[in-house]
């Protein structure tokens, strides 16, 4: 499973990549598509929505089950991946091309893990 | 690790008061807690969260008898449930989840009916090769659901009734329904009631679990809170007004011309129509893109909107009276 080392990660299994303008995008990590099995459908917010550090802003559909997105970063929503719309396999295909959502005017974020950290993480979650 | 076995039997048969009581002891299984929800559902369609109502269901069909149309919080398709039908949801927290094991739950149970059953990959329950039991989950911030049909007797001719919808022509992006063979348990054990499956059910929980069940007390519950779920579950905005684009087109011929109509539809609010004809009235054909922008996609307000249009023949009545019917068939 792959998991880049310049991306961070949150234990409800998105991950963040904060880019040179101060946005950020957010996607599922190969850990989460995974375990959601083949994507059906996504709903995802609209442009200017704010999203809250924690709370749900989106939800996938697999085969297996309806599941939550949470937001790592709270802010406004800057874009939204539309293309996902017509092709929600694209985030089975390649989970850190298909970002979910672009966050603008970020205020604040969770504690978030670096790759290692992560791959502990779900590793311990497994286990227990 | 399941340590702690709840059960909850409701005789409540309204769709939106259980949907709300399944949210609720969902949100609040305790850690270790495996809580088996019994209830049923009184001549209702349920949709998946992601599913296009219209293309699902003939939902005027539907109103007209009285039902009820819910969308529930898990994936899937849509299904009929009437008291013939047992619904079991199973409320876990995401740590103890285990799908193979709750299904266990409903194997075991039918087989202490003589019923011997199987799971398929597309999350049904099978038996002779026929489908009695449709499963479905959701999963929120480290709790989840299991929730499912048991097909004991139900309606068949209702639930084609209301399923058997050809809508070839309304595009959308939702999610889709999967046409099943489906079977009530009866029709495989003449002896089988709901009562008794119930009580199976309960059975069977204990015994995959090696442990006691207990029934749960009210005084856990927090009323308030099932009614705000409540208020959602049957509001308008959450069964036809969610964001879910779609295209319809509807065509007939009348005895005074074609006619077609193409609705294009977002929130369940019409956002444009295209009207065309080839018969008199042009004047009036022309009209009823613009009362109808703006209305609710549902036959009474459509047709309540095409009244208010001046009649200049009496020709235009007739023609109220067929598209009213044309909408009624369509919707």
């Amino acid at each position: 499973m792959n998991h880049p080392t310049e991306l961070k990660y949150s234990k409800s299994h998105e991950w963040v990549k904060f880019l040179e303008d101060g946005t950020a995008l957010i996607g599922l990590t190969d850990y989460a598509q995974d375990a959601l099995g083949d994507l059906v459908f996504v709903n995802l917010p609209e442009t200017g929505d704010e999203v809250t550090a924690g709370e749900a802003f989106a939800d996938v559909e697999s085969v297996k089950a309806v599941s939550d997105v949470f937001s790592p970063v709270s802010g406004t929503v800057a874009e939204i991946n539309e293309e996902l719309l017509d092709a929600p396999e694209r985030m089975n295909e390649d989970p850190y091309g298909a970002w979910l959502i672009r966050v603008e005017n970020i205020t604040d974020k969770e504690e978030l893990l670096d790759a290692e950290a992560y791959i502990q993480f779900y590793e311990s979650e497994a286990d227990a | 690790m399941i340590h702690k076995l709840s059960t909850y039997i409701t005789d409540n048969v309204n769709p939106y008061k259980n949907l709300a009581m399944e949210e609720y002891l969902t949100l609040h299984a305790e850690p270790g807690e495996c809580i088996l929800f019994l209830w049923q559902n009184r001549h209702t369609v349920v949709i998946g969260k992601n599913q296009n109502c219209w293309k699902e269901c003939k939902v005027n069909y539907l109103e007209e008898d009285g039902g009820f149309l819910v969308r529930r919080l898990s994936g899937g398709g849509a299904v009929f449930h009437d008291l013939g039908n047992l619904n079991f949801t199973f409320c876990v927290r995401e740590a103890d989840y285990d799908v193979d094991r709750q299904s266990e739950v409903i194997l075991q149970a039918v087989r202490m009916l003589g019923i011997e059953a199987e799971k398929t990959g597309r999350n049904d329950i099978t038996a002779e090769g026929r489908k009695f039991s449709g499963n479905a989950f959701y999963k929120t911030k480290g709790f989840c659901y299991h929730h499912g049909t048991l097909l004991v007797d139900v309606d068949k001719e209702n639930m084609s009734k209301y399923l058997n919808v050809s809508r070839e022509k309304l595009q959308t992006k939702s999610v889709e329904s999967v046409k099943s063979r489906v079977v009530n348990l009866k029709e495989l054990n003449p002896d089988i009631s709901v009562t008794e499956l119930r009580e199976k059910m309960i059975q069977a929980f204990e015994k995959v679990y090696g442990l006691d069940s207990e029934a749960i007390l009210e005084t856990r519950f927090d009323w308030k809170e099932i009614e705000e779920y409540e208020k959602t579950f049957s509001s308008w905005e959450w069964k036809y007004g969610r964001k879910l684009p779609f295209q319809y087109s509807m065509q007939r011929r009348f005895r005074w011309g074609d006619m077609e109509l193409q609705f294009q539809v977002d929130g369940g609010i019409v956002q444009a129509v295209n009207a065309f004809s080839d018969g008199m009235a042009q004047a009036f054909v022309d009209t009823l893109p613009k009362v109808w922008q703006g209305c609710r996609y549902e036959e009474q307000s459509l047709c309540q909107a095409m009244k208010g249009i001046p009649e200049e023949s009496p020709l235009e009545g007739q023609m109220k009276e067929d598209i009213a019917q044309l909408l009624g068939e369509c919707i």
